[in-house]
């Protein structure tokens, strides 16, 4: 059985799974990574949503073999103490309500505002149009996103 | 209101801090069978480092629970928000009122929460000013500090030991609403930190020592059983441990939910099925018995007048037919539960809104007295009502059961969690109303055809429906009409049921509010003006069992058709729409929406609502919670379960088109001060949209919407 090497939130890690384990399941069962979740394994909801190599994925449509030999930053790793901008900003937005499909829209918020420092409501829409989040935090979304940006390097 | 059967008393024992229990009889709700009495829940602990820890006796699901019930006591105790550590109950004596629905949670357990506060804060004072040696109503206190009259400052944590040894004062002062330092003020969740971080615990994140990992593999008929399989084809994959039956289908025990999948899947094909009784249950076919069902017998709701002479003499007679569909809970996280069974008893980790429920049927399915059980409940990403049943706790206890003790944390997949809900049913409205000469509504009849919900809830049980939910939003119209009719019909359907955020509120003011409208039309009346005529100046009306304030409505309306800007001139296309509603007299809210529809698109570009709920205890909670529930009607504008051969056709969120980020209407919440006692803000805004959104597409494009989901069609 071969061994993937893969870095996460900064450590290198040896994985021993099958090539099409997805990477979701080798963060939350694996690594103990629980921050990154489980919302629907079909690659419609973002729930799941980690960074490769800075880009915003789905971990539940990317397989161990394909993550192996990248950079993996979840959640947990976004910063040290939860002061990256955009969870700051989450925090002084009171975006959460159940809180469950937050991490996922963090990351992809993350990776928005490293890639274009102040989107537009365009960029916004286009950036979480594959984000499902049931109780309806949207526009508090698109405030906090708006309030971080500037702030990410 | 304030129950006499409340009491205090302090629990802990010398050299921990203040330890109070909070004693309290809650109400019972429509649907609740057990009334138990003396119940402890909520438990306050004053350390002696001065950090406080707050019990609370429901459950967070994203509704704010876990802010604005210690919100309530912190304000009564002056506590210091940035010391307090909130934690969650455990179902069982100390805990018997966790369930969490309704639109309940902040009014059952608002008085007993600021009392216990506020005798918490007397005890400290008496202990400081014993010690001081003065007299105690020249002490104040502040922020977790008690304050003497020459200066003198002692902290929460010094005085807790001190303080448990007060008497408990049986009726402590509460605050004037204008000496609220924490209540009334945005306070952002107290979990917000944890989700940000990764660090919030849910059901699915729940960790124990040497777990396994299970799928259940289902009839996906609801009610059939495997009948063969084979065990071999699930153990041959990687990392399957175990397969086992359960009586729910055959479980896959895995070392990783990854692998619990992969052997499900390789299982799933080597499988047959009775699929019982609902296996040639199809939507259409209930629809064609619901359409019978609606000039049939029915169960009368409300009966004032002789509605049926009136229609017959009216001048004008308007007739609609209006359609909901079944709906799926689509909660984030999907469900699931962690057991683990010994020869001692057991123990269970699951998020659910019904946590007494779920401890008493996971322990009577394992052949335990509840006390041999404990129950953790962690966050619950979603709840929705979903997770007031019991079936994948219960489940969870027997997997973990069969497969030699467990840990087992179940985990449902997205299609299980649609193929498996326990779903809002479908409903058809025959809506009736008589003009008379003078062009005034002289009767209203409002015939509802569905399943009822309430069975799902009493095993199967008839409810009488004056008792039962499947009426209201139609038994308790708010308007005067000098006749009215509402009656229910059930049609039986052999799916699973359950609670559904807003339950049937939401398809009967559908009805209802897009039906007044219509009669508005036909009177050449703004709807407006028809609304605020039909309210008139009545003040309390007792409608069933809820008494509902008719002013209050009224306001709520005038100020959310004043700040849309009722009447202005709108942009070419566009329509404003609007609708109210009393929520089981407790809450009132009222919508303006301003749509347009461009080439068979519906755009929803603002929904503006007004909402009473009495006093706000947390207006960063009360406005998430307006949005949210705004969004949970709009999503229902698109989607729909529907059955064919005993099966839902939807797997996923690819054919539930959910509301997402760039559909999202601008929301403005505007709130009617109040000091009244605080109602609850979780369903209440649910039921306001939908209507206000049709109402607004028939003002844009003349055109009546009366079935949903909107279609490709809706618009032509």
């Amino acid at each position: 059985m071969p061994t993937y090497q893969l870095t996460v939130n900064g450590r290198a890690r040896a994985v021993d799974a099958d090539a099409d384990t997805p990477l979701l399941w080798i963060l939350r069962d694996t690594l103990g990574l629980t921050g990154t979740k489980f919302g629907c394994g079909q690659g419609v909801c973002g729930a799941c949503t980690v960074h490769l190599d800075g880009q915003a994925v789905k971990s539940c449509q990317t397989s161990l073999q394909e993550a192996a030999g990248h950079a993996v930053i979840t959640v947990e790793g976004l910063s040290k103490d939860g002061s990256h901008p955009v969870q700051k900003a989450w925090i002084v937005e009171d975006v959460a309500q159940c809180g469950y499909c937050q991490p996922g829209m963090i990351m992809t918020a993350a990776a928005l505002l490293k890639h274009k420092a102040h989107p537009t409501d365009g960029d916004i829409d286009e950036a979480f149009a594959d984000h499902v989040c049931r109780c309806g935090t949207y526009p508090r979304v698109r405030k906090a996103v708006k309030r971080a940006a500037g702030g990410v390097k | 209101m304030t129950s006499r059967r409340d009491f205090l008393k302090v629990t802990g024992a010398t050299g921990t801090g203040l330890v109070l229990g909070l004693y309290l009889d809650a109400k019972p709700r429509p649907g609740e069978t057990t009334k138990a009495a003396f119940q402890p829940n909520a438990f306050l602990t004053i350390r002696l480092d001065g950090t406080a820890q707050i019990t609370v006796p429901k459950v967070e699901m994203g509704q704010g629970v876990r802010t604005a019930l210690p919100l309530a006591l912190a304000e009564e105790l002056d506590l210091d928000w940035s010391k307090i550590e909130v934690v969650n109950a455990h179902p069982g004596p100390d805990f018997k009122g966790m369930q969490t629905g309704g639109s309940t949670s902040v009014s059952t357990t608002w008085d007993s929460l600021r009392k216990a506060g506020a005798a918490a804060r007397e005890m400290l004072k008496g202990a400081a000013a014993a010690q001081w040696n003065v007299a105690v109503d020249r002490c104040r206190t502040e922020k977790g500090f008690v304050l003497g009259p020459g200066g003198q400052k002692l902290g929460y944590g010094t005085l807790a030991d001190a303080a448990a040894k007060q008497p408990v004062p049986k009726d402590a002062p509460l605050k004037k609403p204008a000496d609220y330092r924490l209540l009334g003020k945005w306070t952002p969740r107290f979990d917000g930190p944890a989700i940000v971080t990764g660090k919030a615990i849910f059901g699915l994140d729940v960790r124990r020592p040497g777990q396994r990992f299970a799928a259940v593999l289902r009839c996906p008929v609801p009610g059939g059983k495997a009948k063969t399989w084979d065990e071999a084809k699930a153990k041959a994959v990687r990392g399957v441990k175990a397969v086992v039956e359960v009586p729910t289908g055959i479980a896959v025990i895995a070392e990783s939910t990854w692998a619990a999948f992969k052997g499900r899947e390789a299982l799933a094909a080597s499988a047959t099925w009775d699929e019982g009784p609902a296996r040639d249950f199809r939507s259409a076919a209930l629809e064609t018995k619901m359409r019978t069902a609606l000039t049939g017998p029915a169960d009368d709701a409300r009966r004032e007048g002789d509605t049926e002479t009136a229609l017959k003499a009216a001048a004008h007679l308007i007739e609609a037919e209006y359609v909901f569909p079944y709906q799926a809970h689509a909660t984030v996280e999907p469900m699931n539960a962690m057991a683990a069974v010994n020869s001692d008893g057991a123990e269970m980790w699951v998020g659910s809104q019904s946590a007494n429920r779920a401890h008493e049927r996971a322990a009577a399915a394992l052949a335990l007295k509840p006390e041999q059980m404990k129950v953790n409940v962690p966050l619950l990403g979603g709840g929705f009502g979903r997770r007031l049943g019991t079936d994948f706790s219960t489940e969870a206890a027997q997997v973990a059961k069969a497969a030699g003790g467990g840990p087992v944390q179940v985990v449902w997949d997205r299609e299980d969690d649609f193929r498996h809900d326990l779903y809002h049913p479908a409903t058809l409205h025959r809506m009736r109303a008589g003009l008379d000469a003078s062009g005034s509504l002289a009767a209203w009849a409002h015939r509802i055809a569905g399943p009822a919900v309430m069975r799902s809830w009493t095993g199967g049980q008839k409810v009488p429906v004056q008792a039962s939910v499947e009426s209201n939003g139609a038994y308790d119209i708010p308007y005067a009409i000098p006749a009215i009719a509402v009656d229910f019909a059930e049609v039986e359907a052999p799916t699973p049921l359950g609670w559904w955020r807003g339950i049937q509120i939401v398809p009967n003011v559908f009805a209802r509010e897009c039906f007044l409208d219509e009669v508005a039309h036909v009177l050449g009346k703004d709807p407006l003006a028809l609304r605020l005529q039909l309210l008139g100046d009545r003040g309390k009306v007792m409608f069933g069992r809820d008494e509902a304030d008719i002013q209050r409505l009224k306001k709520v309306l005038e100020l959310a058709t004043a700040k849309a800007g009722w009447g202005r001139k709108l942009p070419a296309g566009h329509g404003l729409g609007l609708a109210c509603h009393a929520y089981d007299g407790r809450t009132y809210a009222a919508q303006v929406a301003e749509v347009s529809v461009e080439k068979g698109q519906l755009r929803i570009h603002k929904v503006v609502c007004a909402v009473d709920c009495g006093l706000v205890v947390n207006p960063a909670g009360l406005e998430a919670q307006v949005e949210g529930g705004i969004a949970f009607g709009l999503s229902a504008l698109f989607t729909q379960i529907t059955w064919e051969k005993g099966r839902t056709i939807q797997t996923g969120y690819a054919d539930f088109p959910l509301l997402r980020l760039p559909d999202m209407p601008t929301i403005e919440t505007h709130v009617i001060p109040s000091a009244e006692a605080p109602s609850g803000m979780g369903e209440p805004p649910v039921p306001v949209a939908i209507p206000a959104v049709l109402n607004a597409v028939f003002a844009a494009t003349g055109k009546r919407i009366r079935r949903l989901p909107l279609g490709p069609d809706s618009f032509k």
